[in-house]
């Protein structure tokens, strides 16, 4: 029970955290808006009264108040380029953005894994050492340069031209597949070099502790070792590490590759929203993602205490 | 034999590691060039036809304007040390300071302040971090700069403030506060120096995110603004490609390919020299 006060009472002071930062960056330094909104030939009055809706004659603590209630209620406003409700928005593009990087990012840390467990395992032979070159090969290719290559191999004449150059027409699973397939392999290909080097890391490591060298002595097989006893030793390390690469992966990610293929998810709208100085959706996307991530972490955190005793 | 010389005997025999730094040498070479006003000058110079093949006069051809792609491929080398050498340094420095202000007083309010602003900071995703600092600053070019550095110390941060928690208990310290040195001598004189080792290794790997990230963000319109950079010429080169050309595409990822695969081998050899039984994370 103190553990679960001590913790809360830390995602709290994140979320402050976080919400100060996008306020202070957003709201408080960020560009006046007064005459992006009212129109031409305005009255004294009504620029006096649009300010007024603005905030901006409130005092620094009354209008970070007021964006921290605006994101607790979800009563977002409206974008300043459509007039759209901003939680409308987010409503009909998080799902597309959510089905574009889900499959990318499970199967990039799955790979990951499977090739950490494989190098580890004959550590410092040539499978290792094949697999450790390609990662550092993998590490030193931009993203953008490899959703470049990917797209000209798999989506116009110059290759295989299997799948579409850019957009998002899904509505069921053949079309689906045919809009996904070329972002997600970008996306495994970004981030597998990173992950096995991480992955493999950790398995050379638990392999050296001393209840594997005991494994060994009794005469479990190495399948067994492999499976039973490094990989679900691993699983702090690897959990922590799929959790703390979500904002990095998934939303920064879903940023360049919607805006590359052209595809109506959140990253886009973010986009969107930074090249025209939308005030009031980029406000929301980062406030609300940082504070959705605290209680991302704040999750693994308990759950980690449900798997594992040790944690205190 | 001193402890330096080992490195650099360890580092000697790792045939990758060395392979590293003569390209990491390489490209700082052409970039003091550059710098000097010797090479890459003629980069924004629109001589030429549109797509011109690569020729005599034009090494990779040209762009769009008729500009020559080797000589912009060039003085995007200076772009990417500009932006790198900025981030890199500076972004080491601030995780120095502040690893070892919390690692010094941890456990206390100092300490509790650091590990906040780093949990703050790493909460919220890079790039919408970079566009709010971008919105703030109403596309200042170093509105890029400055996200990097107030993002990147963060790892630098809690390496060092781990390991100066160690050394702080370690005996040459002990006697350093026992004869009433003050704490920020102590520090900068006898800790800091004992973590040159995390701070070299953070600082090449913190200079290839730098350099990985200023293509991003310039593809996304949020990076270097004027100028040339690999960065730019690829954003270009996302439309030529599907028409054909291929040159700008070509010369800027071959280049930022061999640079980064520098700095990575060069970080790990690194590593490996420093800390031979460790296992490189």
């Amino acid at each position: 029970m103190q553990y679960l006060l001590r913790k809360s009472l830390h995602g709290l002071l994140l979320i402050l955290g976080v919400t100060l930062v996008s306020f202070i960056l957003m709201v408080w330094f960020g560009p006046d808006q007064t005459y992006t909104l009212i129109g031409k030939n305005a009255s004294a009055e009504q620029i006096e009264e649009l300010r007024h809706q603005l905030g901006y004659d409130q005092s620094f603590l009354k209008r970070y108040a007021d964006y921290l209630l605006s994101l607790v209620t979800l009563d977002l406003g409206s974008s300043n380029s459509s007039g759209e409700a901003v939680s409308r928005i987010l409503a009909r593009t998080v799902p597309v953005s959510l089905a574009l990087m889900i499959p990318g990012f499970i199967l990039g840390n799955l790979f990951g894994i499977a090739l950490g467990l494989s190098a580890a395992r004959r550590r410092g032979q040539w499978v290792d050492r094949v697999i450790g070159g390609l990662s550092v090969t993998g590490m030193s290719i931009s993203f953008l340069v490899i959703i470049i290559l990917l797209q000209l191999l798999l989506s116009t004449p110059y290759g295989l031209n299997l799948f579409p150059v850019r957009g998002w027409q899904v509505v069921d699973l053949p079309s689906y597949l045919y809009y996904v397939t070329v972002p997600s392999l970008s996306l495994i290909l970004v981030t597998l070099g990173y992950n096995t080097r991480f992955y493999r890391a950790v398995f050379v490591e638990e392999s050296g502790k001393d209840h594997i060298t005991t494994a060994r002595a009794y005469g479990v097989p190495p399948a067994v070792i492999m499976w039973k006893h490094v990989l679900k030793n691993s699983m702090v390390p690897i959990i922590t590490r799929i959790m703390f690469s979500i904002p990095l992966v998934v939303i920064s990610g879903s940023l360049l590759i919607e805006t590359y293929f052209g595809i109506p998810g959140v990253g886009k709208v973010t986009f969107d929203a930074i090249t025209s100085g939308d005030q009031p959706i980029l406000k929301a996307v980062v406030g609300l993602t940082a504070v959705a991530f605290v209680l991302i972490q704040l999750l693994t955190d308990l759950f980690y205490r449900l798997v594992d005793p040790r944690i205190a | 034999m001193t402890a330096s010389n080992r490195i650099w005997a360890n580092l000697r025999r790792d045939r990758s590691g060395m392979t590293g730094l003569v390209i990491v040498m390489a490209f700082f070479l052409i970039a003091a060039g550059v710098w000097l006003g010797l090479l890459g000058q003629g980069w924004s110079l629109a001589d030429g036809g549109r797509w011109e093949p690569a020729s005599a006069e034009y090494w990779f051809g040209t762009n769009v304007l008729g500009q020559d792609i080797f000589q912009r491929a060039i003085f995007s080398v200076r772009t990417a040390f500009d932006i790198g050498l900025l981030v890199a340094l500076l972004s080491t420095a601030l995780g120095a300071v502040l690893g070892a202000i919390a690692g010094w007083y941890s456990n206390s309010w100092i300490d509790g302040s650091v590990l906040w602003l780093k949990g703050v900071l790493d909460s919220i995703p890079f790039y919408l971090f970079v566009a709010a600092v971008a919105f703030a600053l109403q596309g200042k070019p170093w509105a890029m700069h400055v996200a990097m550095i107030a993002t990147f110390w963060t790892t630098t941060g809690r390496l060092v403030r781990a390991e100066v928690m160690k050394i702080k208990s370690r005996d040459f310290v002990l006697s350093a506060r026992a004869i009433g040195l003050p704490d920020l001598l102590i520090l900068a004189r006898h800790v800091l120096p004992n973590t040159s080792h995390i701070l070299l290794v953070q600082t090449s790997i913190a200079f290839v995110a730098a350099i990985k990230t200023e293509v991003i963000l310039s593809f996304l319109g949020l990076g270097v603004q004027d100028g040339v950079s690999w960065g730019l010429m690829l954003a270009e080169s996302t439309q030529e490609v599907l028409a054909g050309h291929f040159n700008n595409f070509l010369s800027a990822s071959l280049m930022l390919f061999a640079l980064l695969m520098g700095f990575n081998l060069l970080a790990d050899a690194l590593q490996d020299a420093f800390d031979p039984a460790q296992v490189s994370v």
